[in-house]
């Protein structure tokens, strides 16, 4: 054996280790012989620091990817975090965000334990209390609006749910007798998932088979910065570039050039808010040239052509298209030359298999019905050219069999309760619409229903997320008590009455969907090391709640905790715990295509989701949906709430001019809020140092905000790069450095998300500005999303 | 011997910077604040930024292209013929190496890298109230002192050491297993995390290998060849 203070040679390491390297190979020596290091020259050590190492399958949680990652964990620490090889998202690659994660689980900011309020709202003061003090407070809360009679009164915002999260939140809140379990879908997917839902009848996003594509058209959709899946996104493009025979094109359309359009073989800068109109002149000449899927079109759709609709003649997709979306008409509408137009349809419709992708979160598909039909257009155009279950087009997600729920117990309380009306409206103000989160606000000030006297908030943060978010603060003082259970102290949960921090994803339990490849997988998140601080799950922590409630309620939950409730759930998946502990994952892998009209395409692809029109396997050009749910307005209540198309054309993907607030000439430019791969979409990464160090690489920036504008109109207006500005917007103005950038129109702005917080802790706070908080707060009217597109700004000299 | 190599393929490159902070997380490189940042003094050994086109500010433009860049592990570093002491060698497998001990930080180095990958602590590193937890343990010791992931002090020069110390754990490892060392145990991290799979790692004087056949690619270009620094580091052209 060497001699203290004497470092060893790989050889005698190895003599000395030989015992530890098992499974998990543990690297260097013990601790203690770091100092006075005399190396022979040339040669090279490797020293033991640690004494035992681990590596630790688990899902990442920086952003909604949901990517395989392997912790390794040195004496109890988190030391890095590579990406699972077996995972099929990130095939073993890992972005920045999940590589600083390291720097969330020991981040000094995070709330050490539940903490009660005992200053004035948002005064900061808190008191610690114990967990089962919690418990007893929130059971006996909702307690009283189940004695009361009023279980409605009871809602759930929540943020990023994964695997049976959604479906047990809804459960717990279903068990106590409310209807309210709101998700943020309404500020950034939804229009994705209800376009999908009104034309194939699938309300999921769509899955892109980039890999097999040859021709790929993106309609806003970021897919290399921001998305649902970004890991999935860039691993396809990865092989569709390089990683095959022949490499794939990629067209970008979008007002912003961004990553995504400096790496696409085509950046078209269209006007904003036209994309709908492009993609039906793409149409229009695919049919007037023949260049469509005629089997398709004529076997398995709805509304190609026109039809008899109880005698009258209902106008159908073609003769729609072919009379109103011209390229010569749709060039006045876009800004995009007819000759370029005519060009794109014909290398899609030339190109097999092509696919037209629409954005995730963080794109332009939100904030109008124009939102929404532009969604729908975009499936219409898959669906013509045939791309719709095809290699090298768009995949229906699949998922993992789980075992029904148990039924929920009899309950008269909660059954009626059930009944109510939602408190944002879904469903009733917003006929369309599922969620509508940030319209929950202003529903409360103005007393649309009923008092919401238990709001609880599951990472929802809608103070900052929300555009116009500081009505929630308004909002709360109508409701008495708060509960959030935000791992740290954000700008929403300062307003709460008790936070309940939650763990960070590296330590707790729970599952995700492996979503983005249409075949089904499970990821588990584990706990990778012991929790850190007094913090609880906040699965656990609702089942404790319901325990402590009385009957029924207590019944819902024959669970003991939330792992137990996923080894329940997850029984079905084709293995067994151990081995899913072991890997981290589960795959049922290869997508299995469905011919066309058989069982499979009826149950699984086509028509699986409608609920009012049938399920007979055929894709609606023509949304028989639609026109269900909105089957008790007629034309004239359509346009009173804002439709700007009457007759067949609101059924059909239609082109609508977006409403903007403010007039042009005052407010001349689009705001657009764009979200970066660096801090991506969730509030907390703002509170990375890593994150912010590079969070504004592509214009040169760290740690704090910019604006872009166009560069040589910047020059023209008399600007200079780096000016410090105003940008003012009619509900409010923001100051930051204004930077000259030449990838983008002139009549748009970019701001990018997730800076500008007021809380979460030293590195968020007070650095740069939030874009959505000068953004148009209202919701759209039939939808009841959030309106991401429709605010104009000027720019001023501050 | 190996002669290690990475090559880059600009066309799959998404600038994520998943490279540059798995490098941060690998080898211990600090934040620094945003005042220190606004200087320029940010500390990534394998920054990712925007190539400025000709004119001010003409970033993100129509042509815009980014660069994701490691040290070059030059066959004739310029680095080294500055060092006054000694400090930065290259070692017998072509990697450019710092010797934290006898490095005097009088940064003639990172003048004379033309690639601008050498970087100084102008600041005891420091990580604020417990993030040090995450501070990688590996360490190697090299002529004289410790490399790779060992803490920096102030007043030296860093840079990236294409991870020698996945290099040695990964000769311990094949040791341990009781078979030989291939070269492809040995990736640096930054290879290993790129999403795009774009980063390719080996032994250029393997005519076999990954590296020396993509190589040959007409695509292939070094940053500054002009210089006659001949890196090791290998770029593919877009498109």
């Amino acid at each position: 054996m060497p001699k203290k203070n004497q470092p060893l040679s790989r050889r005698e390491f190895l003599k000395l280790s030989a015992g530890v390297i098992g499974a998990t190979a543990t690297m260097g020596m013990a601790r203690g012989l770091l100092t006075s290091l005399e190396a022979e020259e040339g040669e090279t050590y490797l020293l033991q620091t640690s004494t035992h190492e681990e590596i630790i399958p688990t899902v990442c949680l920086m952003c909604p990817s949901g990517c395989g990652m392997l912790a390794r964990v040195v004496d109890g620490n988190v030391v890095k975090l590579e990406g699972s090889p077996m995972h099929p998202i990130n095939l073993g690659a890992l972005c920045p965000k999940g590589q600083a994660a390291p720097e969330l689980l020991y981040n000094p900011d995070r709330l050490a334990g539940p903490l009660r309020r005992v200053g004035e709202r948002g005064s900061g003061e808190w008191e610690p209390i114990s967990w089962s003090q919690a418990i007893e407070q929130v059971a006996e809360k909702l307690n009283g609006l189940r004695d009361a009679g009023h279980p409605e009164r009871a809602a759930l915002l929540y943020g990023e749910t994964r695997g049976q999260m959604r479906k047990f939140f809804e459960r717990f809140m279903a068990a106590v007798g409310s209807p309210n379990t709101i998700s943020h879908d309404s500020l950034n997917i939804e229009a994705a998932k209800l376009g999908t839902l009104f034309t194939q009848g699938v309300y999921e996003l769509p899955n892109y088979d980039l890999e097999n594509a040859s021709y790929v058209l993106s309609f806003g959709a970021n897919l290399l910065e921001a998305g649902r899946v970004p890991e999935r996104m860039v691993a396809g493009y990865s092989y569709m570039r390089r990683g095959r025979a022949e490499r794939g094109k990629i067209v970008h359309i979008d007002p912003r050039q961004g990553v995504t359009g400096a790496k696409a073989d085509e950046w078209i800068p269209i006007k904003p808010g036209t994309d709908a109109a492009l993609i039906l002149a793409i149409a229009n000449v695919i049919i007037k040239t023949g260049q469509f899927d005629s089997d398709f079109v004529r076997n398995y759709s709805f509304g190609f052509e026109d039809f008899d609709d109880n005698g009258r003649n209902a106008v159908g997709f073609k003769s729609y298209v072919l009379a109103n979306f011209d390229p010569r008409q749709a060039e006045n509408i876009t800004g995009v030359p007819a000759t370029t137009i005519s060009r794109i349809a014909g290398e899609f419709a030339g190109n097999p298999p092509a696919v037209a992708i629409m954005p995730g979160k963080g794109g332009l598909l939100s904030g109008n019905l124009n939102g929404l039909a532009t969604a729908m257009a975009i499936n219409c155009l898959n669906a013509l050219v045939g791309s719709l279950e095809a290699p090298g087009g768009v995949l229906t997600q699949r998922y993992m069999p789980c075992p029904d729920w148990p039924d929920l117990p009899s309950d008269s309380i909660a059954e009626a309760g059930r009944e109510a009306e939602r408190v944002d409206g879904a469903g009733s103000f917003f006929p369309l619409g599922k969620h509508a989160y940030q319209a929950v606000a202003d529903r409360i000030i103005e007393e649309k229903t009923y008092p919401v006297e238990v709001l609880m908030l599951y990472d929802a943060n809608p103070v900052y997320e929300a555009p116009g978010g500081e009505r929630f603060i308004q909002a709360f003082d109508k409701i008495p008590f708060i509960v959030s259970f935000s791992t740290f102290e954000d700008e929403t949960a300062q307003y709460a009455d008790l936070i309940l921090p939650e763990p960070t994803f590296l330590e707790r339990w729970q599952d995700d969907h492996i979503e983005g490849l249409g075949y089904p997988g499970v990821g588990l998140r584990q706990p990778v090391i012991e929790p850190l601080l007094d913090t609880m799950n906040t699965g656990d922590f609702l089942i404790e709640v319901a325990h402590a409630m009385h009957a029924p309620v207590s019944e819902a939950f024959p669970w003991e905790d939330y792992k137990s409730l996923l080894q329940d759930r997850l029984v079905d998946v084709g293995t067994d715990w151990e081995t899913l502990q072991e890997l981290g994952l589960w795959l049922t892998p290869g997508y299995r295509f469905s011919r066309r009209g058989n069982p499979r395409w009826i149950d699984e692809v086509i028509g699986r989701d409608r609920k009012l029109s049938p399920r007979d396997g055929y894709f609606d050009f023509y949304s028989r949906e639609l026109s269900c749910l909105v089957a008790d307005l007629d034309g004239d209540a359509r346009e009173a709430m804002g439709a700007q198309v009457s007759g067949d054309a609101f059924f059909l993907p239609h082109y609508e001019p977006v409403n903007y607030e403010g007039d042009e000439a005052e407010f001349p430019y689009m705001l657009n809020v764009v979200t970066l791969m660096s801090l991506g979409p969730y509030s907390v990464a703002a509170n990375l140092p890593t994150l912010q160090e590079i969070s504004g690489m592509v214009v040169g920036e760290r740690w704090g905000s910019w604006v872009e504008l166009n560069h040589d109109l910047g020059h023209e207006l008399g600007f200079e790069d780096k000016d410090q500005v105003w940008v003012e917007s009619p509900f409010g103005k923001l100051k930051t450095k204004l930077r000259l950038v030449e990838g983008m129109r002139p009549d748009v702005i970019n701001i990018p998300h997730n800076q500008g917080h007021k809380a979460i802790g030293r590195w968020a706070k007070d650095r740069g500005v939030n874009g959505l908080e000068i953004m148009n707060p209202a919701s759209e009217p039939f939808t009841g999303l959030a309106s991401f597109t429709n605010t104009r700004v000027k720019i001023y000299k501050a | 011997m190996a002669k290690w190599s990475m090559v880059i393929d600009l066309d799959k490159c998404v600038a994520c910077q998943g490279c540059s902070i798995a490098c941060r997380f690998e080898n211990n490189t600090p934040v620094v604040s945003p005042e220190e940042a606004a200087l320029g003094r940010s500390i990534l050994w394998n920054e990712v930024f925007p190539l400025r086109s000709e004119g001010e500010a003409a970033i993100a433009s129509a042509q815009a292209k980014f660069l994701t860049r490691p040290c070059m592990h030059c066959e004739d570093p310029p680095c080294i013929k500055v060092c006054p002491v000694g400090a930065t060698y290259k070692d017998d497998e072509g990697i450019v190496r710092q010797n934290y001990a006898r490095c005097i930080g009088c940064r003639f180095c990172t003048v004379a890298c033309p690639y601008g990958v050498r970087y100084f602590n102008w600041y005891e590193p420091s990580w604020e109230e417990g993030m040090d937890t995450h501070l990688n343990p590996d360490r190697v010791a090299g002529r004289g002192d410790l490399e790779g992931p060992a803490i920096r002090p102030k007043g030296v020069v860093e840079k990236c050491t294409f991870c020698i110390h996945r290099h040695h754990k990964a000769i311990a490892r094949a040791e341990a297993e009781g078979r030989e060392f291939r070269n492809s145990d040995y990736t640096p991290a930054c290879v290993q995390t790129c999403t795009a799979k774009a980063r390719f790692f080996g032994d250029f004087d393997d005519p076999n290998s990954t590296v020396s056949r993509l190589s040959q690619s007409r695509r292939a270009f070094r940053l500054l060849d002009e210089a006659g620094t001949s890196p090791k580091v290998i770029y593919l052209h877009e498109g």
